[in-house]
C-alpha cells in the first residue's frame, strides 16, 4: 500500500515539474497577491487582526487556486480511469492527500514570510504563530482534496470549487485568523485548545475522507 | 394513521399557547413569544440536517433503493434550508428586540449562517451534477463531510467564544431557565413544529417516488 501511494505521488510530483503551468501559476498567484494587498496597504500600520484577516484571505484563494488541480488534471486528461485501474480508491486518495499538503505547505510557506516581510509583522509568539500557520494549512489541505475529487466530476469546475469549498472552511478559517491575530499582538497566552481543534478537525475530515472517496472515484 | 397529520390539530393548539396562554418573559415583555417559534424552527433545521446526512449514509453503504434514497437526502437538505432561514429571520428580529440590532456577528448567529451556506453550497453541487450518473454518491458524500461539520459549528465554536445569544437548551448547567407554563409551550412548540417537517418531508418524498414512477415509464412531468 505504501509503495502504491508513494507511486502515484511520485508520478504526480513528475507530471506537474515536467508541465509546470499549474505549478507556476499556484506559486505565482499567491505571490502576487501578497505583494499586491501589501502594496494597496502602503506601509500602513494594520491592527494584528486586519493583518491576520489579510494573511488567511490570501492563504486561502491562493489554496482555491491550486488545490482542485490534482483531480480535476486526471478527467481532463481522461487518464482517471487508467488510475482507477492500478491503484485502489483509498491510495488514490491518500496520495493526493499528501500531494495537496506538500503543495499548500509549499505556497504557505511562500506566503507567510513574504506578507510579514512587506508588512513589516512580528508576531510576539513565533512558535504560536507558526503552529497555527501550520495546523489552519493542514485543515485546508484536507478539505479542499475531497472537495476536489467532488468539483472533478460536476461541470464548471472552477467557480463550484470555490462556493462549495468555502462554507466548509469558515470554522477553520475563524479559528486561524483568530489564533494569529492572538500570535501576533502578543496580548493574551497560547491557546493549545484551538490548535487541537483545528488538528481534530482535519483528523475528523482525512479520516471521513478516505472512507467515503471511492464512493465519488468509482461509479455505482 | 399518519402521525404527522396530528401537526392541523397541534398546530392552532400550540399558537394558542404561545401567544396568549403562556406569561410574558421578564424584561422582553410580549415580545419573549418569539422564542416559541425560534428555538423549534432552529431545532426542526437540525434535525433536518441530519436526517439528510443518514440518509447519504445509508444510500452509500445498501444496495437497494439508492435514487429513492438521494431523493429523501435531497428533500431533507432542502426543508432544512427553508426551516433555517426561518430561524435566521426570527432570530435577527429578537436580536432586534433584545440586543437593538438585527445582526451582531454573534457566534451563534454566525453559526447558523455558516450552515446555511454549506447547504446553499450543496444544492449547487448537486444542481451541477445533473448529467452525472454517479450524482447520488458524490452529493451524499457532501452532505455526510456537512454533517460531521455541524456538531462544530453548533456546539463547539459557540462555547469557544463569548456569546449574547442566552443558553439553548443544551447549556453547561443542563437545566432549563424557563416557567413551567414557558417551558410546556416551548416543548410543545418543538414536537409540532418536528411532526409540521415530518409531514412536509413525507410529502416531498411521495412526489419524488411519482417522479421516479414517471421516469421509469418514460412520461414528461
Amino acid at each position: 500500500m505504501q509503495s502504491r501511494i508513494i507511486k502515484n505521488l511520485r508520478k504526480d510530483f513528475l507530471i506537474e515539474f515536467r508541465n509546470r503551468s499549474a505549478l507556476n501559476i499556484s506559486f505565482a498567484f499567491a505571490g502576487i497577491t501578497t505583494l499586491s494587498v501589501s502594496l494597496a496597504c502602503g506601509g500602513a500600520s494594520l491592527s494584528s487582526q486586519v493583518n491576520a484577516v489579510l494573511l488567511w484571505v490570501i492563504i486561502f484563494f491562493s489554496g482555491m487556486s491550486g488545490l482542485s488541480h490534482i483531480f480535476i488534471r486526471e478527467e481532463e486528461e481522461k487518464t482517471a480511469l487508467f488510475l482507477s485501474l492500478c491503484s485502489d480508491p483509498e491510495n488514490i486518495y491518500l496520495s493526493k492527500l499528501l500531494f495537496n499538503i506538500i503543495l499548500f505547505a509549499c505556497i504557505t510557506a511562500l506566503v507567510t514570510p513574504l506578507y510579514l516581510f512587506f508588512m513589516q509583522v512580528v508576531p510576539v509568539y513565533i512558535l504560536y504563530f507558526i503552529s497555527t500557520v501550520a495546523a489552519g494549512s493542514l485543515a485546508v489541505s484536507s478539505i479542499t482534496t475531497i472537495l476536489g475529487a467532488m468539483v472533478a466530476k460536476a461541470e464548471s469546475r472552477g467557480s463550484l470549487f470555490t462556493v462549495i469549498s468555502f462554507p466548509v472552511m469558515i470554522p477553520v478559517l475563524w479559528i486561524s485568523i483568530k489564533l494569529t491575530a492572538d500570535s501576533i499582538e502578543g496580548g493574551a497566552p497560547p491557546e493549545v485548545r484551538s490548535i487541537l481543534f483545528l488538528l481534530a478537525f482535519s483528523g475528523v475530515i482525512i479520516s471521513v475522507s478516505y472512507l467515503v472517496f471511492k464512493f465519488i472515484w468509482t461509479e455505482n | 394513521m399518519n402521525i404527522y397529520r396530528l401537526v392541523f390539530i397541534f398546530m392552532p393548539v400550540v399558537i394558542y399557547m404561545a401567544l396568549i396562554w403562556a406569561p410574558p418573559a421578564a424584561i422582553l415583555g410580549d415580545a419573549s413569544r418569539i422564542l416559541y417559534f425560534h428555538v423549534p424552527v432552529a431545532w426542526v433545521s437540525i434535525v433536518a440536517f441530519l436526517v439528510a446526512g443518514i440518509n447519504s449514509i445509508i444510500l452509500l453503504v445498501s444496495e437497494k433503493n439508492r435514487r429513492e434514497r438521494e431523493f429523501m437526502a435531497h428533500n431533507s437538505a432542502v426543508a432544512g434550508m427553508v426551516f433555517i432561514i426561518l430561524a435566521l429571520i426570527t432570530g435577527s428580529i429578537w436580536a432586534k428586540l433584545s440586543w437593538g440590532s438585527y445582526w451582531n456577528w454573534d457566534p451563534r448567529e454566525t453559526s447558523i449562517v455558516i450552515l446555511m451556506l454549506i447547504y446553499i453550497a450543496y444544492l449547487s453541487l448537486y444542481s451541477s451534477l445533473k448529467d452525472n450518473p454517479n450524482r447520488g454518491s458524490i452529493s451524499a458524500v457532501y452532505l455526510i463531510i456537512a454533517m460531521i461539520t455541524m456538531p462544530f459549528l453548533v456546539f463547539i465554536i459557540p462555547r469557544i467564544y463569548p456569546s449574547l445569544h442566552p443558553d439553548t437548551i443544551i447549556n453547561q448547567e443542563r437545566k432549563i431557565h424557563l416557567e413551567a407554563a414557558m417551558r410546556i409551550t416551548l416543548f410543545a412548540s418543538i414536537v409540532t413544529f418536528t411532526l409540521l417537517y415530518g409531514y412536509i418531508y413525507r410529502l416531498m418524498n411521495r412526489i419524488s417516488a411519482l417522479e421516479i414512477k414517471a421516469e421509469e415509464k418514460h412520461y414528461d412531468i
